[in-house]
């Protein structure tokens, strides 16, 4: 019983291909005699080759340019989608924070989103309805929770995004670059109840700042076009990032390897 | 190294371990548990899910009606004016099959309105399967949705104007002959497999639309004269044995017979008949879940 060391997030060698089809009759013929060594697909390798653990309790920041495979690693942590090869292994109720309110519904309510939102992230009805006077306090939006959501501001349908993220009792929490958009004062809010929640739940932490991440995650890996490029303690690892970022420019022809 | 069968810490901690794009069960199990689990698989999923399901659907259904004052009223109007004028229309004119018990005109409107029942249930699942996952795409995408339970969620809704349908029709039969026949308190014994059988439509439709919007344009052109060659407006009965037979092969006609023979004429369907429709449906259900299942991780990075 080392519940320090007992690791709950674990990817060997992990890769991720998206097959691309010309036209939907190619994908029709694939299906009917199309096989893995004769495809009628093209395969674009979003992931190579990514190896990591995250033990219980500590948090793991992700850095790296756009496009450079971190959503995607992202969502087969989350098991939106599968990894082609490797071994991907999580133990625990995953929240992401991932592109917050997108089950929002802008013609209802914020109470009647609230009880999809939570359904949709596994909770149970009950479980909302008594959580639910908590979510109102932590969102703090006040009166707008009985108005369609389409009269909200971006923040505030933030608010009401990250308020439910927080109450679902997550083990693992995905934060992708979601705290940007509200207030300083809410930001704040976000970036404590992160610090609460990291003395007994497991983060993962994508951010572009460098300075974000020092400061809500120990070690880093930094992914670069699908690949682990540096990995160790955040300090390290946004050194290097920081450093290349100012001799590599930004490659024009990146997305275009397809 | 980390212990798989330590569950000591988190006991209700859900596991999820894949290898090279393959889930691994926490052991083997042999051909005939694969069967088993396989089968059982889509109720315990459902069962699981069943408060997003709840949700989803609640939503979807105040959709339909937001912005309406009447509401509800509209989905009770539509199919009683259809009813009458099914009524008006068809009343003196038209017999039914010879073996009918009774001729008189509101007997004929229940019989077509039998029909439309059924043959609607399943155009409002056709139209619709091949763009339900492009409509919760933003779901299927973005968060851990289980795009499976959409088809159930679908036919769910359907099945409450299906409901409202067959409620009419039961008050019609009952206010115009004042009596019910025995026959229709085993309308569930109807009602089930047929609802598996446009599920497991719907997991076929949605899975293939999702690749493809032809699925759309196919059920678009077919659905309609899908009506002429389902015996809506007319009985197989009164064909000729080999269209009598060949009737069979569209999978809806048996259902309609099953709901007219319960409602309309009180009697118990021919025992193939149940069979057939028995087997179809229950084929159609397992089918369709294997084959949106076999193609879901596609579906996740197509739509």
């Amino acid at each position: 019983m080392s519940s320090d060391t007992e690791v709950v997030i674990r990817a060997k060698h992990l890769a991720k291909a998206y097959k691309l089809y010309d036209s939907p009759k190619d994908w029709v013929k694939q299906q009917l005699v199309g096989s893995e060594k004769n495809p009628y697909y093209k395969s674009f390798w979003a992931l190579k080759d990514i190896s990591f653990e995250v033990k219980r309790g500590r948090s793991l920041g992700i850095i790296g340019r756009n496009g450079c495979g971190k959503s995607t690693l992202l969502q087969i942590v989350c098991g939106m989608t599968k990894p082609t090869k490797g071994e991907i292994w999580v133990k625990g109720r995953v929240a992401p924070v991932l592109a917050l309110g997108a089950t929002f519904d802008l013609e209802a309510t914020g109470r009647e989103n609230v009880l999809i939102g939570g359904a949709v992230l596994g909770l149970k009805r009950q479980e909302i309805l008594q959580k639910f006077d908590s979510i109102t306090e932590f969102a703090g939006i006040g009166a707008f929770m009985d108005q369609p959501l389409k009269l909200y501001s971006a923040g505030m349908r933030m608010r009401l995004a990250f308020a439910i993220c927080a109450h679902i009792d997550a083990e693992i929490l995905i934060v992708d670059e979601a705290l940007s958009v509200g207030d300083l004062a809410f930001q704040k809010k976000c970036v404590d109840w992160i610090d609460n929640f990291r003395r007994t739940g497991t983060l993962l932490f994508v951010s572009h700042s460098t300075g974000e991440l020092s400061r809500l995650c120990e070690s880093a890996i930094w992914i670069d076009n699908g690949r682990v490029r540096e990995a160790g303690s955040v300090a390290d690892v946004a050194r290097a990032y920081r450093r290349a970022t100012f001799v590599e420019k930004d490659n024009m022809k990146r997305f275009s390897a397809v | 190294m980390v212990n798989l069968n330590n569950r000591q810490e988190l006991p209700d901690a859900p596991v999820m371990h894949f290898v090279d794009g393959k889930a691994v069960e926490p052991r083997d199990y042999n051909w005939l548990e694969r069967i088993g689990r396989f089968l059982v698989r889509p109720f315990v999923e459902a069962w699981h899910h069943r408060d997003l399901i709840a949700a989803i659907l609640r939503r979807e259904l105040r959709e339909r009606f937001s912005g309406s004052m009447a509401g509800w009223v509209w989905a009770v109007l539509a199919p009683l004016i259809s009813l009458v004028t099914y009524t008006l229309v068809f009343g003196g004119s038209a017999t039914l099959p010879n073996k009918a018990q009774s001729n008189s005109s509101i007997d004929y409107a229940l019989f077509i309105f039998g029909g439309l029942v059924a043959f609607n249930f399943f155009t409002e699942m056709a139209y619709r399967a091949p763009s339900l996952l492009h409509e919760y795409a933003h779901y299927i995408k973005q968060t851990m949705f289980p795009a499976e339970m959409l088809p159930i969620i679908s036919t769910l809704r359907a099945t409450t104007y299906a409901s409202i349908g067959l409620a009419l029709m039961l008050a019609c039969q009952l206010l115009f002959t004042g009596t019910l026949h025995w026959t229709v308190l085993l309308l569930p014994l109807w009602f089930v497999p047929f609802l598996m059988f446009l599920i497991g439509i719907t997991w076929l439709l949605s899975a293939l639309g999702a690749f493809t919007r032809d699925t759309a344009y196919l059920m678009m052109t077919i659905a309609p004269v899908l009506m002429f060659a389902t015996p809506v407006f007319f009985s197989h009965e009164t064909l000729g044995p080999t269209w009598y037979l060949l009737m069979y092969a569209n999978i809806l006609t048996g259902f309609i017979e099953t709901i007219r023979d319960l409602v309309v004429f009180g009697r118990i369907p021919a025992g193939l008949v149940i069979a057939w429709t028995m087997f179809v449906s229950l084929f159609f259900f397992w089918f369709g879940y294997w084959f949106f299942r076999r193609q879901q991780d596609a579906i996740a990075d197509v739509i």
